[in-house]
This record gives C-alpha cells, structure tokens and sequence, in this order.
C-alpha cells in the first residue's frame, strides 16, 4: 500500500493506495501524522481497493489517540465496497465522512481553529 | 437538481419492533416501499440524482434500490452523524451536490403530495430555506433559486410523520384512498380503486369492495369480503368465508378460515390494533385462525392411503430404479449423503439419505424425471416415518416448526406440497403452500397432488 | 454436480491478497443469471471479506510450528451456492464469539463476527490436529 502526504490549510491529508489490511495496516499506524496525537489528519480513502477489520481497526486505534477522537481523522472519498465494510461494523457512526477531500479538510480545519 | 434523503435511525426504531421483517425504509404503504413514496417525489421536483444517507445500516435499501436505473435516476448512498445539520450534510456531501440546487428531506416522514401538479418549477423558484415541515421531518432547499418566484395558488405539500403505527396506518389508507390519482401505485386495475398485483387467484364466490390494493401471489378463497379499505401484501392466502375491512395485510401472512380482520394491521403471525398499539403474537408463525387438530382418527386414513401408494410407486418405479441405479453410481452420477431430518413429533430426528444426481447425461435425465433419486424415502412412507407428500424435510439444525401449541405446522414428506404448485418453492411461499395443504388435503387429494409434484419436478428444474 | 478447487498458501500476511483473489475469481464464476447487478458484487465482496478475515486469523495465531505454517482453502462451488473452508495446524478455537462491543469499539476482535454477519452459515469443526472454518453463502 501506498502512502502520500500533502497538506493544506495546516491539515495534513495522507491518501492511501492498495489495500488496507493485516499487512499494510501496521505501516499506517506508524506514519508520524497518523501517530502524532496533537495532529489532524484527512485520510483519504479514494483509491483504497480492499480494506478488512484490520485496517479498519488500524483508523479506529488511530482516531482514539487522538487529543480530539471524535474529529482527530476525518475521512474522505470513500468507495462503495469500503463504506459497506465500515456499515458491516457500524463503524461510520464514529467519524464524519466527506465525499470530496477540499470540503473535508475545510471542516477539519475550522473544529481546528474552534478548539485553539 | 439534486436530492438528499437523510434518516437517524431512532426516527423509525418503533417499526423495527412492530413490522420486524422489514427494514423500515422499505416498509409498504399501500403495497409500495415506503422509499418509492419519496424517490417518486424527488422525480417529480425535476432531480437527476438522489443520495440516501442513514447513520445505521442500510443495506437492504441498497439491494432494492441498486443504482436507481429503475427509475432513470443515479442513486448513492453514504451515512451521516445524528447531529449532522443541513449544512453539515451539504459539506459532507459537496461532490455530489455540485453547483446544484438541492433538495434534502429529512426524517421518517411521508410526503404527502399530488403527482399532477407541477412541483419542478415550484421547486426551481422558492427561495433557499424550509419548504414543509412537520414534528421530526422537513423538506428544505439549498442554493440560489433557478427563476423568480411564481404567483399562482400555493402548490399543496405536507408531511406526516411516521411515528408510530397509528400513522402508518393512517398514511397507507390515505395513500389507497386517494388512489392513483395522486400517487404512482402498483397493480394492475380496470377501474379506479382496484390495484390487483400478479398471480392472483380470485374465487368466484370472493367479493371485493372497493377501494382494495392487492400484491403478487395472492390466494382469495370462497365467500371472502375484501374490502372496502383492504390493502393485500404479497404471498397472502385469506381462507374461507374470511373477510378483510379497513385494514392492512402484510408480505407472507395466511389468514384462516371465517375470521373477520377490521380496522388491523395483520403481519405474520402478529395482529396489531392501530389506534390502540395492542399487539398479539400468535405462536404459530403463520396461521391466524384456528384449525382443528389432526386427530389420530383422521391420521391413519392417510397414513393407509400413503403406504399405499407409495407401495405402487415402489413397484412401477423398480423396473427402471434398479436398471438406472447401478450404472449412475458406478459412472460417478449418484451421489448420497445422510442428514439429519425433524421427524413430524417434535424433540426426534431421522436419518435420511440426500440424493445429489447428474442430470447432465441421458441416463441422469431419466432417472432425473423418474425422481428416482427420491426412491430409497419411499421405502421410509411404509414405515411411516415420512409421508408421501407432506413439507419439505428440514434438517435438524433448524428450529422445529411444531411448535407446542400447534401441532399441524410440519410432516415430512418424500416430496412436499410446495413442489406440487407451481410457485417457485422459496422459502415463505413454499412454507404458506404447504402449511394450507396440511390443513386442506385429504388422502385422496394427496394422491393427485403427489402425482402433480412429479410431473412438476422435471419442470422446475430445467427452469431452475 | 459441484466442483472443488483446492489451494495451500503459506500461512504469511503475504499471501492474503492472493486468498483474495483467488476468491473473488471463484465466486465470480456463481453470476451472471438472473440475478441484479448489486446482488452479484455484494455476493463476490463478502466472500473476499470473509476470506481475509479467516486468512487474517489462521496467520494470526499460528503460534509456533516445528514446519512453515501452511493454510489450505477449499472452494466448493454448486450452481447457486459457494462454500469456502479454512484449514489450519492451529490450535482450536471456537466461532461462537460474542459480538464485540460497538460502542467501545475494540480494535481487534471483529475477524469471527463479521464472517457470521456476511455468510449464510458457518461452521467449525476439529479433525486431527486441524482447524476447518467453512462458510457458504447462496446467490
């Protein structure tokens, strides 16, 4: 799996490629934005082919340790195949998923400046 | 133009618990899903495309409704927070929302509204804001209008909110009253007020009263009275000398014989009382009426009878059995294995063979038609172990359908009434076939049937 | 008739892409009869779930093997019906896990559950010094 960082607006945006499972997971949970507490990330799904509990459970880890977990990771452009596997766990109840990348770091970096 | 159709799941929490076969998105008022009702109005305002997002599982919805082609639109889905405002939404949605003027609907509510009228224009020409709005439902508009307003009398829009059974009653007979006219209804009818669905079997000495919406495979049996104020679901047989006024009948429910349904909502095995909220469970998972038990007088009648003729079908059968039976099992074609069968009394198990054949060469074809690989259960009817033609046998993993106050729910059988019909035998079809015909047929009457069953057999599976 | 495809995988986080794979290719051969669109890649994507899941948990577990750990899938296909089993040395376990807290959301812990979500039935049973996890959905 392929990992991209970019940022705008002081949101860093890490936008995975391949499959997000037992075996990409642990690379996603050590990338420094991802790991860092105080950062908020916009993990963009859009080119994500497969994902498992795994990985899903990868995000979620991610997200609690955060110093805000309920905005810490913002999702964006997911497809169907992965929004089904998030419904599967009702795991879209514990984020807020954009389907366009700009409007999701736009929301993340207003609860930004509202917390600073 | 573009729509949202947002729901929070605790809107219709209350229909998971009283209509628990299905999902409450999909529920039918008047015998049409209740999120046809509102893709039909998004049509209708002038949209292309029409998102359906849900904080909850909605994955029915979206094997129903796939893409949307059905209705020329493109349909997609995503999930929302409970929180979530109209803006958030417009935010978490801006993709799909574009440059667009939107429509969002939210809440558990149904619209009412007159498919002749034009709300296109009405809806290109207000301005941004709340368009209608009822206790936990709105209709709002988002983006600068296309064209100034237009005067003219005020274009009638409603909702009503579905927050319980009392509502959902009142907004399925106000959909059936109000008729076509206002709504796009299924079924086919001559004259207004009677929507028949297919494969509905009417006896002559039935009655309907207008106004009646009926479903698919539906069975009206003698001197029944439908209607008026009768909404029929799918897969419904109404019994004898029943009749059926001001009140709803669900997908897959038997109503018995000489029973009098007014002013109900009737659903499986639960009968509910829409201005009360009462509800009765009954324990069989079918029947609502009651039937006289088998008494073991009337079971050995049969019983002779079946050994009977499975002692002929034996003898006719043996001649091309044995011939067939040793060339498919060395040419690899017979394949058996033993599973564990309900027997009819409950709490005992028997053992039998499942046959799988290859129907592929001439000889499997034959032996196929012959239903020879049902041959070896013939034997079992002598015994009375098995009937001859009774339910399909269920294998002992699966809850026993003899529940303990209702004994008439299950007899195996070699081969089983629902094979007989010609309905296709999935599961709630075939189990309301074969629970009328436990009740109805008599040893006479099973011969014929077992004789249509395999007639039909080679038939189902070559369409199969 | 059904037909039977038989494939031993190392047990490493490596192979699941190729036990995915390999099973969306299976179950892809079910379709393509009257059945929807949606029916059929909800159909093929289950199955792709259910099998990185259970491919997850047999290399997950594996704990310590005097040989390389193997995992071994069975596709039995029937004509509506595909049924996928799992065989590992590992040690046994049972699939009757409770359904993991949501509201807490653990992080691990799903693999079990969701297979009993997505499948129409699954089985475990005990043979030898092996595990066999068969799940069978019908299109």
């Amino acid at each position: 799996m392929i990992i991209t960082e970019t940022s705008a607006n002081g949101i860093v945006i890490v936008a995975l490629e391949g499959n997000l499972d037992a075996l990409s997971a642990p690379k996603l949970r050590g990338s420094p934005p991802v790991a860092d507490p105080k950062t908020t990330v916009v993990l963009d799904l859009e080119k994500v082919g497969f994902m498992d509990s795994s990985g899903l459970g990868a995000i979620v880890g991610a997200a609690r340790e955060k110093s805000d977990p309920a905005c810490g990771i913002v999702l964006s452009c997911m497809n169907d195949k992965v929004r089904r596997t998030f419904e599967t766990t009702n795991a879209q109840r514990l984020f807020h998923i954009f389907d366009d990348t700009a409007a999701a770091v736009d929301f993340a970096a207003t609860r930004q400046i509202a917390r600073t | 133009m573009k729509t949202i159709l947002a729901f929070r799941e605790e809107e219709f929490a209350w229909s998971h618990e009283v209509f628990s076969c299905v999902h409450p998105l999909l529920l039918p008022l008047c015998n049409k899903p209740f999120i046809e009702f509102l893709i039909d109005f998004a049509i209708l305002v002038g949209s292309t495309a029409v998102r359906i997002l849900c904080d909850g599982g909605i994955n029915p919805i979206e094997r129903y409704c796939e893409d949307g082609s059905r209705w020329g639109i493109a349909l997609s889905y995503g999930s929302l927070h409970g929180d979530d405002t109209a803006e958030t939404l417009l935010g978490k949605n801006r993709k799909f929302c574009g440059e667009e003027r939107i429509m969002i609907v939210s809440g558990f509510s149904f619209i009412r509204y007159d498919k002749r009228l034009n709300y296109k224009s009405l809806a290109g020409s207000l301005p941004e804001g709340e368009w209608a709005a009822c206790p936990g439902g709105s209709i709002t508009l988002s983006g600068a209008p296309e064209k100034p307003p237009a005067d003219g009398a005020a274009t009638p829009l409603s909702l009503m909110p579905l927050d319980g059974m009392a509502s959902y009653y009142r907004a399925s007979m106000e959909a059936l009253e109000t008729g076509a006219d206002r709504y796009v209804l299924p079924g086919y009818g001559g004259e207004p007020g009677c929507a028949i669905g297919r494969n509905v079997v009417i006896s002559k000495s039935a009655q309907i009263r207008k106004p009646v919406s009926i479903g698919n495979n539906v069975q009206l049996l003698g001197d029944t009275i439908i209607g008026p104020s009768a909404i029929i679901g799918s897969n419904v047989i109404i019994d004898r000398e029943s009749s059926v006024e001001s009140s709803i009948v669900l997908d897959n429910t038997y109503i018995g014989e000489q029973l009098e349904v007014i002013g109900r909502i009737a659903s499986g095995n639960r009968l509910n009382d829409p201005r009360s909220g009462a509800s009765i469970s009954m324990e069989d998972p079918h029947l609502l009426g009651s039937i006289k038990k088998s008494q073991t007088l009337s079971a050995l009648p049969r019983k002779v009878a079946h050994a009977l003729a499975a002692l002929v079908m034996i003898s006719v059968l043996a001649v091309p059995f044995l011939f067939l039976w040793p060339l498919l099992k060395l040419g690899g074609r017979w394949r058996s294995a033993q599973i564990d069968c309900h027997s009819e009394n409950p709490g005992e198990t028997i053992s039998l063979g499942k046959v799988e054949l290859d129907a592929t060469n001439a000889l499997g074809a034959t032996a196929s038609t012959l239903s020879l690989d049902r041959y070896f259960r013939l034997f079992r009817v002598l015994t009375a172990e098995l009937a001859l033609i009774g339910s399909t046998p269920l294998p002992a993993e699966e809850p026993h359908p003899n529940a303990p106050a209702n004994a008439l729910a299950y007899r195996p059988g070699v081969f089983s009434y629902a094979e007989a019909e010609q309905w296709p035998a999935t599961g709630g079809d075939a189990a309301i076939v074969e629970r009328y015909h436990l009740v109805h047929s008599g040893p006479i009457s099973d011969i014929g049937l077992v004789v249509k069953a395999f007639v039909n057999r080679p038939h189902e599976k070559s369409s199969a | 008739m059904s037909s039977i495809i038989t494939l031993t995988l190392p047990g490493d986080p490596l192979f699941t892409e190729v036990a995915r794979q390999t099973t969306t290719s299976v179950a892809s051969l079910l379709t393509g009869e009257n059945h929807s669109a949606s029916d059929e890649t909800q159909f093929v994507h289950d199955f792709e779930l259910a099998v990185s899941e259970a491919f997850t948990n047999s290399v997950k577990y594996a704990g310590e093997h005097d040989t390389p750990p193997t995992v071994t899938l069975t596709f039995e296909l029937e004509k509506q019906r595909l049924t996928v089993s799992l065989l590992d040395a590992n040690s046994p376990f049972s699939i009757d896990t409770p359904a993991p807290d949501i509201e807490s959301y653990p992080e691990n812990g799903y693999g079990l559950w969701i297979i009993r979500r997505v499948m129409d039935s699954v089985t475990y049973r005990r043979e030898g010094n092996s595990n066999i996890i068969s799940m069978s959905k019908t299109l």
